[in-house]
């Protein structure tokens, strides 16, 4: 099937491929989640310098916005503009003869610029001219009729509500309706792309996340947990944690491919096993990637030096740094750029320091879970042996909810504690293993210059 | 022809593409004479002797397929070419039916006219190819 293409690759993917050729499409958002925009970077995607592209306002957005702000985006090109894209205003007709003078105005429209892709922008606003319902029935009846008679593809934009689909009769003549929303989250705003309906399309479900950048839509499909590939073998090796004492612990080492959430208090212990972790794997030639929110990277480096290799050769040697503030962090472009490393097949092992700082950043734990889950099993068919840390109150993690499932999701659980108050002593403890046997006993972890250990 | 102009019988019950098909063969330089349904059609078809015929396959009375069949065994409508012009994925059938080309909705003008265009130049071809005398 021939697709029409949103200029964003990511987007097509979670399309499926991008539109389906000659579909007639709702895309439905409040103001200002990024509907125009979206449009606009589609159409000029498909300036192709043969037939041309119509955005038609209506009576929401005056045509001379539409144009002023798109011209700040990487994707605008002057020389398609008038063209390649033409701009059109039905708004003054509508409001002259009402919603009736649409259909002659867009007969003529077709006839005389054969377009390829017609955007009108806001095609709810136009009920609001309407009469009656069964008025506008009649002439979404007649629009869906001429639009499917001619090779266009259609996208008709607007202020929808979920309410809505039941209401307006454009969305039962639909091919496809996807929404773009916008959730508050503290200092920012959380952006969501999703399809409700693609005939003929095989697309991703669920909320994508996306930005606005300079670039225009820029889209993180939701992670998904792999197809594990027919010829997929675990393999059976040990990979050495880097601290004295700790491989002994849980049976060797750790289980090439599995996952192990370190549990601890602040000041315990845990971003310190977790470099060590990490330095060992390229002490070994093994490449790998730490994602961290709590220390800068040059308190990173500081750390890294105090552990026997400097920061420079490590990460000439293959150590991926990952910073990223834990008051910018938008989770589902951490987890898409992790992926995406882990993708390359380069990468042996893991570590995020702390996942405590993904969970604070979600609004929804519900959907960073799935996140985490889906991470973690595409982890293990890659191979990579990973480490994840989290900051724990009380009891375990002191939140019962993470606490069961981020233990559900690992393969072994170690918990750090710190104890006393002059002289500060740190212990470790292996609370599970899977597929090993573990030594069930409280150890000391020693924290000094050159690293930790048990003792 | 109706002032040197082909005639093109389109049959066709949508009024959107009927109204485009017209425009866009109107702006190509051909004279479009409608019908509504297949035996309309072929009842207009041997009154004005369309150059071609432009058939949706479904057509109340006589459907495009069965109007291409009558149109190919009418001995007064040898001249004049079919194309079915049809939502229906059935070129197979189409040709089967006789039909000279097919062409799957929805409407492109310019694979419209230049299939016509086609058609038209074949004709003519012929035409000169029987009237050449014998050598």
């Amino acid at each position: 099937m021939k697709r029409v293409h949103t200029g964003s690759i990511q987007t097509d993917y979670v399309l499926g491929g991008g539109f389906p050729h000659q579909s007639i499409n709702i895309v439905m958002g409040q103001p200002g989640t990024g509907k125009t925009i979206f449009a606009e970077q589609m159409l000029f995607e498909n300036a192709h310098g043969d037939r041309p592209s119509l955005f038609i306002t209506t009576l929401s957005e005056p045509l001379a916005k539409a144009v002023r702000y798109v011209q700040q985006f990487a994707f605008y090109d002057e020389q398609k503009l008038g063209t390649d894209i033409q701009y059109h205003e039905v708004g003054s007709v509508l409001t002259a003869t009402g919603p009736d003078g649409l259909m002659p105005w867009m007969t003529d429209m077709i006839k005389a610029t054969r377009p390829k892709i017609i955007v009108i922008d806001s095609f709810r606003a136009i009920h609001d001219l309407a009469t009656s319902v069964p008025q506008m029935r009649r002439i979404v009846s007649d629009l869906a009729g001429l639009l499917s008679a001619y090779d266009v593809t259609t996208f008709l934009l607007g202020e929808y509500t979920s309410d809505d689909i039941q209401r307006y009769p454009e969305f039962a003549i639909g091919d496809g309706i996807v929404e773009l929303a916008r959730r508050p989250l503290s200092t920012r705003d959380e952006r969501f792309f999703r399809v409700l309906k693609l005939r003929g399309s095989n697309y991703r479900q669920g909320q994508h996340a996306f930005r606005i950048g300079a670039k225009g839509i820029e889209l993180f499909p939701r992670l998904v947990s792999p197809n594990v590939p027919r010829d997929y073998q675990p393999r059976l090796e040990r990979v050495s944690t880097g601290v004295a004492g700790l491989d002994a612990m849980v049976g060797g080492g750790l289980w090439s491919g599995s996952t192990t959430l370190v549990v601890g208090p602040t000041g315990s212990g845990k971003t310190t096993l977790a470099l060590q972790f990490m330095l060992e794997g390229i002490r070994r030639g093994e490449q790998g990637l730490f994602v961290h929110f709590q220390e800068n990277p040059s308190q990173l480096r500081r750390a890294i030096d105090s552990l026997g290799m400097s920061a420079e050769t490590a990460i000439a040697s293959g150590l991926h740094l990952r910073y990223e503030s834990p008051v910018e962090l938008e989770i589902d472009s951490i987890i898409v750029d992790i992926f995406e490393k882990i993708r390359s097949g380069e990468i042996r092992r893991l570590a995020v320091d702390a996942i405590g700082d993904l969970a604070a950043a979600a609004s929804d734990a519900q959907r960073l879970h799935g996140y985490l889950y889906a991470l973690v099993q595409h982890l293990t068919v890659h191979h990579v042996t990973s480490l994840l840390t989290f900051e724990s109150v009380s009891g375990l993690t002191g939140n019962a909810e993470h606490e069961q499932r981020f233990s559900y999701m690992s393969d072994n659980v170690l918990q750090l504690d710190r104890q006393g108050n002059e002289r500060t002593r740190r212990a470790l403890r292996v609370v599970k293993t899977r597929h090993s046997d573990h030594d069930p006993d409280v150890r000391e972890f020693v924290v000094r210059e050159g690293g930790a250990r048990i003792v | 022809m109706t002032d040197g102009r082909a005639i093109i019988l389109v049959v066709e019950r949508d009024p959107h593409v009927r109204d485009l098909e017209e425009y866009f063969l109107n702006d190509a330089g051909y004279e479009v004479e409608f019908a509504l349904d297949g035996v309309a059609a072929l009842a207009l078809a041997r009154t004005v002797h369309p150059q071609i015929i432009v058939t949706e396959i479904l057509v109340p009375k006589l459907d495009g397929l069965a109007l291409c069949r009558a149109v190919k065994e009418d001995p007064q409508l040898r001249g004049t070419a079919v194309l079915v012009f049809s939502i229906l994925a059935a070129e197979a059938r189409a040709r089967e039916a006789g039909a000279d080309a097919f062409l799957m909705k929805p409407l492109a003008e310019r694979r419209l006219v230049e299939t016509v265009r086609a058609l038209l130049a074949s004709r003519q071809h012929t035409a000169s190819r029987t009237r050449r005398p014998p050598s």
